[in-house]
This record gives C-alpha cells, sequence and structure tokens, in this order.
C-alpha cells in the first residue's frame, strides 16, 4: 500500500506568552490512495494542529519539535515557501470549517475557483476556465453552473457555499484533500448531502482525505481508518468497523458511550460517559489520559505510552489493553420515572395561534406602513405542561429559535397570545413583572458569550438573587455556593472569572445562574450544540437530574435528535415556521413519522449503523408559498394538493398528532433507508 | 544563578516593562519627565512665572536664559516651566470630563438604539460636523464675557469638543457587546439601561475608552494651546505655552527661541502622550485577546 503522506513521529509546540507547549507528541499515521483517515477527539486534542501541518502551515507561534511529514516523500517540513504555494491548492487541497469566511466575500464564487486553476496552471484564463469551473460545479453537485458561477458568496445557502469550497479543494486534482470538520456549522440533513457528496467524489476521484472532526458519527459514515487523538497523542488507530465494534482504548470507548444514540431507550442515558475534563495542568508525564481512566494504576502515570499494535491493522496506546475487561454492551440508564407529560390542561405556558414575524414595524408605523413582514412562524399552538420538558427540533431556519424569542419578550408576537399559567405574558420584555421575569428563565447557545468577562461568577449569580430576593451579603454567598455545588462546580468557582472555565463549567455556571432564580420554566437554546460529546453527557445528565428534583419545566431547542431523544417528555419537530408533528418522546420516535421527521431522522448519522442511502430522497426544493411547507421536498407528496390545501391534523393516538394530507395508514412507517430503531425497554 | 542566565525570562517589574512596546516606553518617560517638571520644576527655576527685569529682553539664548527673555523682560525658561501643570491639568482635567460624559451618552445610546439612538446620533455629528476650533470659539462666545479667561471654561469647551468623539466610539463598543448573550440575559432579567450600562458595558469597554482618553489627551495641549494663541484661552499673565507663543510671535524674527521654546515643550508633550497611548493600545489590544481579566 502505497501511501501518499505518511506522519512521523510529529511533535509541535504553540507559545503561550513566554512558554512553549506541547499540543502534539510523537504522532505518527499515513493515509493511502483514495483512503479516507478520520481524525477525532475533544477539542483542545491537537486535531486540526495535524490538518494543518500536513498543508505545511507555520507561524510565528508554533515550533515543530521534531519529526517528519512525508508527501510523496518529500518532507513538507523541510520545504521552501514558494515549494509549498505550488503544492498546496494544487496537490493538497482544504477545505476549512466555515465556508462562510473562507471565500472572499467581494469576488464571485467562479472567479476564486478559477483563481486557483490559473494560478497553478490547470487553465488558461478565459473561457476554458470558466468551462473547468462548470465542470467542477457540476461534480460537487451544484444546480446551474452557469449562472451559480456568477454569484457571491452571500447569495449561496451555506451547503452551497461549503460545496463551493469542495470544488476549489478538488480543483486541480489534489493527491490529498485536508477537510477540517467540513459539516460543523451546518444543518442535519445538509450535513447528510456533503457527506454523501465527499463519498461520492471520493469513489470518482480517488483522492486520499484526512477527515477531522469531532462527530464520531460522521466518521462511521466516511472513514476508511480512524485516529482517535487525546490532549496531543494518539491513543487508537483502527479501521472504522473495527473501531465501533470493539475499541480498545478506555478514551475511545468513554468517547463512544458518550454520544447519544438514536437507538437509545427514550429517556435513558448512557452509563459510563466520560468523567471530569482535560486539564492540562494536570497532565501526568505518562499516560495523558490517566486522570480520567478507570482503569489507570500508579504506573499508567509514569510510563509513557506509545502506539504499539495489538493486530495487523490496529493500534493502541495503552499498557493495559491485554486486561481490560471486553468492551462491554451498552449499558443504559433506566428511565428516571418521571410522569411523562404533564397536565396540559393547565399548562405552564401555551402558545395560542402565535404568529411570529421579522420585519414589521412598531406601534403607529405599522398602520401606516404596513409592509410585507417575513413569517417566521405561523400560527404556532403549544403547550408545555408543569413539570415536563418539551423538545423542538427542526433545521436552522424552522424558527425554533425565534419561539425562544418570543417566549422571553425580545420579539412581540405578530399574532396570537403567549399565555404563562393561564395569564397572557406581555409581548415584550420590558412590560413583563419582575416575577414574570423570574419564573422564566434562560440559558443561550455559546458559553463563550454567556458570562461576563469582566465579572467574577460570584458577581454574576448573586446579581439575579439581589433583583429577584433581595438577598445580598453573607446570605448571598451561601446561596451561590450552594448553586455552585448543585451543578456540580467547587464554590470557590465563585472567585474566578468566565475565561477562566472551560466551556462545559461556563455552561454549568449558565445554568446555575438560571437555577438561581428559582425558574418554573427553563428556556435552552442549543446549549449543548458548542461542547465535546462528553461534556454533553455530563450537562445532559444534570439537567435530568434538575428537572426531576425540582419539577421545572423546560423547552429544549435542539436540532440534535438523538440529545433530544435522551431528554425530552415531549417532542414537537418544526419546519419553516409550522409544527409538523407534536407527541410523546417514544411515540414521535416511533412509526408512523411525519415525512419530515422520516427525513430528519434519515440524515442522523449513528455510531452502530453504516448507511447505504437511496440518493436523493428528500433533496427535492421547497416550493414558495405552499399550504405544507414541506411540500416539494417531500417524498410522499400529494400533487397540488399539498401546495394549495393546509394539511389537517391527524390524531394518530391520544398522545401524538401528525399534520398531514396522507392518511393514518399511509404515512411512512419506517425510515427509508433506517434499520428500525431498535428499541424495546423503556416503553411507557 | 545570575540574571545571565535567563536572557528572555526577566521577571518581576523589570521584566514586564521590557516586554512592553518601545513607543510605550520613550512616552512613557516623556511623560514622566513633563511630570516630574510640572510638580518640582516650580521650585527649582530661578524667577517667577510673572517676574519682570530677570535680563536683557530679545537678547535670544544664553546660559542664564535657555528660552531667552520676552519683551516685558521675563524669563521664558521659567515661565515655560510654570506652565507645565497648568497645560498638563487643563488637558486631563478636560478629556476626562469629555471622557465620562461621553461614554454614559455613547453606551446608553447605543445599548438603548432605536429612534433614541438616532436622534442622538444626529446631534453628535452635528457638533462634529463644526470644526473643534470654530466650536470652542462659539462655546466661548456664548458662556460670555465675565466668564472669559476662567480655567473652568477651557476645561468644559475642551471636555465639549471631545466628547461627541469619545461618544461615537463608546456606541460602536456598545453596540458590539450588547449582542452578546450575558448583556441579552440582564435584559431579560428586568436590569435597566443604566444599570446593564454600568455592570456589562462599561467593564468590557475600558480598554477601548482608556485607549480614546490617552488618544485625546494627547491632543488637547494643542486645543488649549491654540486657544491660548487666539487668546481665548486663560488670561495673561498665566503662564500657558500657547499663550507664550501667542504674545511672543512679534518676537519670532528677533529672538525665535522664545517662541520656539515653549513650542518646543508643547510638542514633546503631545509626542510624548501619542506614543504612550500607541503603547497602551498595543498593550490592552493584546491583553484583550488573550482573555486576560
Amino acid at each position: 500500500m502505497e501511501a501518499v503522506v505518511r506522519v512521523e513521529n510529529l511533535s509541535v509546540s504553540y507559545r503561550d506568552r513566554e512558554n512553549w507547549l506541547r499540543v502534539l507528541h510523537h504522532v505518527g499515521f499515513s493515509i493511502a490512495r483514495s483512503e479516507v483517515f478520520g481524525l477525532v477527539g475533544e477539542s483542545g486534542c491537537g486535531k486540526s494542529t495535524i490538518g494543518l501541518q500536513l498543508l505545511g502551515y507555520r507561524h510565528a507561534n508554533m515550533r515543530v519539535d521534531g519529526g517528519s511529514v512525508l508527501f510523496h516523500g518529500q518532507d513538507l517540513l523541510q520545504l521552501g515557501r514558494k515549494k509549498l504555494d505550488g503544492l498546496r491548492g494544487n496537490r493538497i487541497g482544504f477545505v476549512p470549517q466555515n465556508p462562510t469566511t473562507a471565500l472572499n466575500p467581494s469576488m464571485r464564487v467562479g472567479a476564486q475557483i478559477e483563481e486557483t486553476l490559473v494560478l497553478h496552471g490547470r487553465a488558461a484564463d478565459g473561457q476554458q476556465s470558466q468551462g473547468r469551473v462548470e465542470g467542477l460545479f457540476d461534480l460537487v453537485g451544484l444546480p446551474h453552473p452557469k449562472l451559480l458561477r456568477q454569484r457571491y458568496p452571500h447569495e449561496l445557502s451555506g451547503g452551497q457555499q461549503q460545496r463551493v469550497c469542495i470544488a476549489m479543494a478538488v480543483a486541480c486534482d489534489p493527491d490529498l484533500v485536508v477537510l477540517d470538520e467540513p459539516t460543523t456549522g451546518l444543518d442535519v440533513t445538509t450535513q447528510e448531502q456533503i457527506v454523501d457528496l465527499l463519498v461520492a467524489l471520493r469513489a470518482r476521484i480517488g483522492t486520499a482525505m484526512l477527515y477531522v472532526t469531532h462527530d464520531l458519527g460522521l466518521l462511521a459514515q466516511i472513514a476508511d481508518r480512524i485516529g482517535v487523538m487525546y490532549a496531543g497523542h494518539m491513543v487508537e488507530t483502527a479501521p472504522s468497523a473495527g473501531l465501533f465494534a470493539a475499541p480498545r482504548h478506555p478514551y475511545t470507548r468513554g468517547l463512544i458511550a458518550s454520544v447519544p444514540r438514536i437507538d437509545d431507550p427514550v429517556d435513558a442515558a448512557p452509563a459510563t460517559p466520560l468523567h471530569g475534563t482535560l486539564k492540562r495542568s494536570e497532565l501526568p508525564p505518562g499516560c495523558a489520559f490517566a486522570p480520567r481512566c478507570d482503569h489507570a494504576e500508579e504506573a499508567c502515570r509514569i510510563t509513557i505510552q506509545r502506539l504499539q499494535t495489538i493486530d495487523p491493522v490496529h493500534q493502541i496506546a495503552c499498557r493495559r489493553w491485554r486486561e481490560l475487561p471486553p468492551t462491554p454492551a451498552r449499558v443504559v440508564l433506566p428511565s428516571t420515572g418521571r410522569s411523562g407529560a404533564g397536565d396540559l390542561r393547565h399548562p405552564i405556558l401555551e402558545f395560542d395561534r402565535v404568529t411570529l414575524a421579522y420585519g414589521v414595524s412598531g406601534g403607529l408605523l405599522r398602520h401606516i406602513f404596513p409592509g410585507r413582514p417575513f413569517i417566521a412562524v405561523d400560527r404556532l399552538s403549544l403547550a408545555i405542561g408543569h413539570g415536563e420538558t418539551l423538545a423542538l427540533v427542526g433545521e436552522s431556519g424552522s424558527g425554533k429559535s425565534t419561539v425562544g424569542r418570543a417566549i422571553s419578550g425580545l420579539l412581540r408576537p405578530y399574532r396570537g397570545t403567549i399565555r404563562l399559567d393561564g395569564a397572557p405574558l406581555a409581548g415584550t420584555y420590558r412590560r413583563r413583572s419582575d416575577e414574570e421575569r423570574r419564573r422564566i428563565q434562560f440559558i443561550f447557545q455559546n458559553p463563550d458569550a454567556s458570562l461576563n468577562p469582566r465579572a467574577t461568577i460570584g458577581r454574576i449569580l448573586e446579581r439575579p438573587l439581589k433583583m429577584f430576593f433581595g438577598v445580598r451579603g453573607s446570605a448571598a454567598k451561601d446561596r451561590v455556593a450552594s448553586a455552585l455545588l448543585e451543578v456540580s462546580l467547587e464554590p470557590a468557582y465563585a472567585r474566578r472569572y468566565g475565561d477562566q472555565l472551560s466551556g462545559g463549567e461556563r455552561q454549568r455556571v449558565a445554568i446555575a445562574r438560571a437555577l438561581i432564580a428559582e425558574p418554573e420554566l427553563l428556556l435552552c437554546d442549543e446549549i449543548l450544540s458548542a461542547l465535546d460529546v462528553s461534556v454533553q453527557a455530563n450537562i445532559l445528565a444534570l439537567l435530568r437530574r434538575l428537572s426531576g428534583e425540582r419539577g421545572i419545566s423546560m423547552l429544549f431547542i435542539s436540532h440534535d435528535l438523538a440529545v433530544v431523544r435522551t431528554i425530552a417528555d415531549r417532542v414537537a419537530v418544526l419546519f419553516h415556521g409550522q409544527l409538523m408533528e407534536i407527541g410523546r418522546n417514544a411515540d414521535v420516535f416511533e412509526p408512523p413519522y411525519h415525512p419530515y421527521t422520516q427525513a430528519l431522522l434519515d440524515a442522523v448519522p449513528t455510531v452502530t449503523t453504516v448507511k447505504t442511502r437511496s440518493p436523493d430522497a428528500a433533496h427535492g426544493r421547497e416550493i414558495d408559498n405552499a399550504a405544507c411547507a414541506f411540500a416539494g421536498r417531500c417524498p410522499w407528496q400529494l400533487g397540488r394538493l399539498c401546495v394549495d390545501e393546509a394539511p389537517p391534523w391527524r390524531q394518530v393516538s391520544d398522545d401524538l398528532s401528525i399534520r398531514c394530507h396522507l392518511p393514518l395508514d399511509r404515512l411512512p412507517r419506517r425510515a427509508a433507508s433506517n434499520p428500525q430503531p431498535a428499541v424495546t425497554g423503556a416503553q411507557p | 544563578m545570575t540574571a545571565l542566565d535567563h536572557p528572555t525570562g526577566a521577571s518581576g517589574w523589570l521584566g514586564l516593562w521590557r516586554r512592553t512596546p518601545l513607543s510605550f516606553r520613550i512616552g512613557a518617560v516623556i511623560l514622566l519627565l513633563h511630570g516630574l517638571v510640572a510638580v518640582f520644576g516650580p521650585y527649582l527655576v530661578p524667577y517667577g512665572y510673572s517676574e519682570m527685569r530677570t535680563g536683557i529682553p530679545l537678547t535670544g539664548m544664553s546660559f542664564e536664559h535657555p528660552f531667552g527673555v520676552d519683551q516685558l523682560g521675563r524669563d521664558v525658561f521659567s515661565r515655560v516651566v510654570h506652565g507645565a501643570h497648568i497645560v498638563i491639568l487643563l488637558s486631563l482635567s478636560g478629556t476626562a470630563l469629555g471622557l465620562v460624559l461621553g461614554s454614559i451618552v455613547g453606551l446608553l445610546s447605543g445599548y438603548v438604539g432605536g429612534w433614541i439612538d438616532n436622534v442622538i446620533q444626529r446631534l453628535l455629528e452635528t457638533l462634529i460636523s463644526i470644526p473643534f476650533l470654530v466650536l470652542a470659539l462659539l462655546a466661548m462666545a456664548a458662556a460670555g464675557p465675565e466668564l472669559a479667561g476662567n480655567p473652568v471654561l477651557v476645561i468644559l469647551v475642551v471636555a465639549l469638543v471631545y466628547f461627541p468623539r469619545i461618544a461615537r466610539m463608546a456606541r460602536s463598543a456598545a453596540i458590539d457587546i450588547a449582542t452578546r448573550d450575558f448583556v441579552t440575559i440582564a435584559k431579560l432579567r428586568g436590569e435597566t439601561a443604566w444599570s446593564v450600562m454600568r455592570r456589562e458595558l462599561l467593564p468590557n469597554a475600558t480598554s477601548v475608552l482608556l485607549v480614546e482618553f490617552a488618544l485625546r489627551a494627547g491632543y488637547a495641549p494643542v486645543l488649549i494651546g491654540s486657544l491660548g494663541f487666539l487668546g481665548f484661552g486663560v488670561k495673561p499673565p498665566t503662564p500657558e505655552w500657547g499663550l507664550m507663543i501667542s504674545e511672543n510671535r512679534a518676537l519670532l524674527i528677533i529672538s525665535p527661541i522664545t517662541v520656539l521654546g515653549p513650542g518646543l515643550a508643547l510638542a514633546s508633550l503631545v509626542v510624548g502622550l501619542n506614543l504612550f497611548t500607541e503603547g497602551l493600545a498595543r498593550i490592552l489590544g493584546r491583553t484583550v485577546k488573550l482573555g486576560g481579566a
């Protein structure tokens, strides 16, 4: 097997002010022709640094301490700038994480690719290069290449932008493409399409790929071999099927166990998530994972672990691998035995035919200039019972976060009423009483932005106490300490600043800040999507415990169906501002499905199933102003009926309603290409 | 182990000093000299600021009179030294007042937004569109003759000239910070605009505002000097540098040092302040980016 690229014994340090910090320790692997090598690990493990090294990238605060990156036998780390420039974009392509910032906003997308082609002498400027660009656009599945070539990046959707970046990466028929989290910013359905495209491209042009991601489920779809990184060490490499079937390293096992699965029993949580977080200051001289490992001995802490080959294709850096118990069957905790759906006759929060719109002028102007508002959510009726967790799922643009904005009072309902415990809630937060504000609390997506960087955690937590309860002084300090303990943080954290905390810890502080107000409804807007899987699992466990103990109602907004499945009592599926399906958690994930729910479920990458999917099931185009927003993309569409007439609600059971023209017996019974989820236990 | 063993790892204050940008160090030294002169200088120079018959007028530079002697027989060097604290105090307090006003108006305007912000911004733009000397003279004229030459009026005028410019910077900082979630959380908790500004916006805008303060303070001596030159600043015989340049301008041909002396003092102060500011901005920019609390 001839290797396109071989990384040998690579060690890299970054400068942190005065000190050099080792971020890669003797990493080695190779990628063969037309092989996809997946690199996975949590944030800070060094996976992106490896990706950059394969491009020969260097900067002033980075130092290569040893090793080599051999690309067709020549060491990229020794090459001069000129030679590297000749390779990058030509023999080695790169697909970045964020296509929006990777593309030049003031240049037409076609011209940006032509630039690459002309620079590397792959096409003469003019007609020839334009033809090549159109061919490339065709290759990456962009519609109407002739027209799209003339567009600016902002005129394309996120998925289309990423396709342009991929086209650019493969423009010169490279031998190697480095993909750095290429689908992280995209919706599940878009992500699925991009992964499909990459699989097809690999088959057609046979380039080797390095796929860097934090998402194990994705790698199951695309990677041939997978390398697992921890704190700058490669801890396990194995063929992807073997890795998922029998992970050997304790970290890999924990990582796989932490991923919430769509096929887990409803309301169950993995029993063996990783505990703790990576603490750079506590790294032992030996195995970096030892502080978090259940099987670590003293000898692990002091002996340096190197990859050793345990069978021809499987390597692992663990000295105890022989003694480890065989991979445990997946253990899941039983349901917490919560009551499930709350009493919906007296809900804590109720949406009564609420329409939410943007671009509405306020006050008097609304009557003088009616304008044409953009309807984000259309006549939504929804209720959350006391003590119940309702999950709101959908792709971006579905209006789920807009619903959150309306509840918080940041966006006044265009029509309709929101009621809190039966009493109408003022449309804007300014007009609400302190009591109403206290009863609803919020946790947001981005832990980096949710805490004031110039205030101590103590000050942040004391503020709501003073505002809502008039508590201050030592009484407040005590309440802050117990609030921190409740979210499993040391009371000493009160003296720290937000930027001294990890993302997961910050999110815990945000939860503590919400809980300290003793709310009745907690609104969680994508609170896990910025966190690593092991941290996600811990936060989920915390939320489950808190909602069980305190009986707080939750509205859990998320695009991640597997996460929703582990936490929600009921699930509402939103698409383009229309409610498509609502029901008990178990029932929504069970057939019959709404066609859109089916498409969503179908798009979820899982670590257990390697899918062979029928191409283009749900890739059609939406129809403007259709009565059912999903018409056009729906494989089951009933001709003009779905476009002209609003679909009726169909009561599948007491606990499940589906809004579709399809009669009950014709609703999709199983996800088209996903095997039936093997759910047996934990049925209500 | 000696210090030589650690060529880069010098610790403590000295190490900190060495890591600052060069411009910051030069600026700081110049400012320190100005500060020392302002505080101790008046006790060290041989003549008082209004003391006449100290030498033969218009004799030019000499060891006795480094900046020469003016028409009234006053020692220009002594006058420059006596004037140092006046220039520095007027500049700093005027700029400080402008900073306080500008920060409050700018942060609130940026945070509240909507039509209030619009109205405030148009008013500020109106003020900014008037050349600052014209604005200063207008304000002086409006204040009336009985206040003319009063140092408080000079401070108020400096503040008036600077606050709209500082307010615009503060506003753009506020707009940026206000989009972050912790501000939204504070808003939803029911905090008043004033409280959001004080607790959430101001602490996060300090680096921007500090740089803005230093930058404006660097030009304030020029503004005060210009006012003095035009006869709208403090009253004679106050040894304010701009005023001295104005008084001696007729001597420019006969005894140029009487103008160049105070001019040099003014220029070195402005250069010092500007170097210091530039260095400060770089230091703050760096620590802010690194997230140092």
